[in-house]
């Protein structure tokens, strides 16, 4: 029997997807990966964490929904944080750089960025029209 | 020369909310369409009544939702 557990995500693009995990501290290999599990137990995904202590964590690209969905065994989850909050930091990250990616590819220039008490960031971005 | 500005806020579950202030047109619907191809959904939100002008002389509504 299986130990994987799958958590459907809104992450689709798999820079930004990279950037956000760097972002929080961990190292991703891009490309077919095993994530290791339970008893040596291993299933495929295109992106994968490499954990010294508990499972790997690994993020599968899903056609249907088009989005990469985490794939681990969350009996072996060893993070200092639940899954859950993982993912939304995660979450959280990734909406930030996609965000600068995008204005910044339209030529807006960072005008401001704030972290605020509940948590979020707000950010304002410029641009001269002639 | 019009200065565009947009504000993003950045919830803790990652859901985007976009303001838009003085960014009118196409050039606002396109820079959208390409955040939400990658994020899912982006709330939008009209700050100003010029996001309704696109020119003085030309008026147009622009296709967004609200929330």
């Amino acid at each position: 029997m299986s130990h994987f557990s799958t958590v459907k995500t809104q992450l689709r693009k798999k820079e930004h997807l990279k950037q956000a995990l760097l972002d929080l501290g961990y190292v991703p290999q891009e490309g077919q990966n095993l994530v290791r599990g339970f008893r040596g137990q291993t299933v495929l995904a295109e992106m994968t964490v490499k954990m010294n202590t508990g499972g790997d964590i690994g993020f599968r690209w899903n056609q249907g929904s088009k989005s990469y969905e985490l794939v681990t065994d969350l009996d072996l989850w060893k993070q200092s944080i639940p899954v859950e909050r993982f993912l939304s930091q995660l979450t959280q990250r990734y909406a930030l750089n996609t965000v600068l990616a995008t204005t910044a590819q339209e030529g807006f220039q960072i005008a401001e960025e704030k972290k605020n008490i509940d948590g979020s960031i707000e950010l304002v971005v410029t641009r001269w029209d002639s | 020369m019009p200065q565009r500005t947009l504000r993003f806020k950045i919830r803790q579950d990652g859901q985007v909310e976009e303001t838009v202030e003085g960014l009118v047109g196409e050039a606002c619907i396109h820079l959208t369409e390409k955040l939400e191809a990658a994020l899912g959904s982006v709330e939008q939100r009209k700050s100003t009544s010029e996001a309704f002008l696109r020119e003085e002389v030309q008026k147009q509504t622009i296709p967004v939702k609200n929330h």
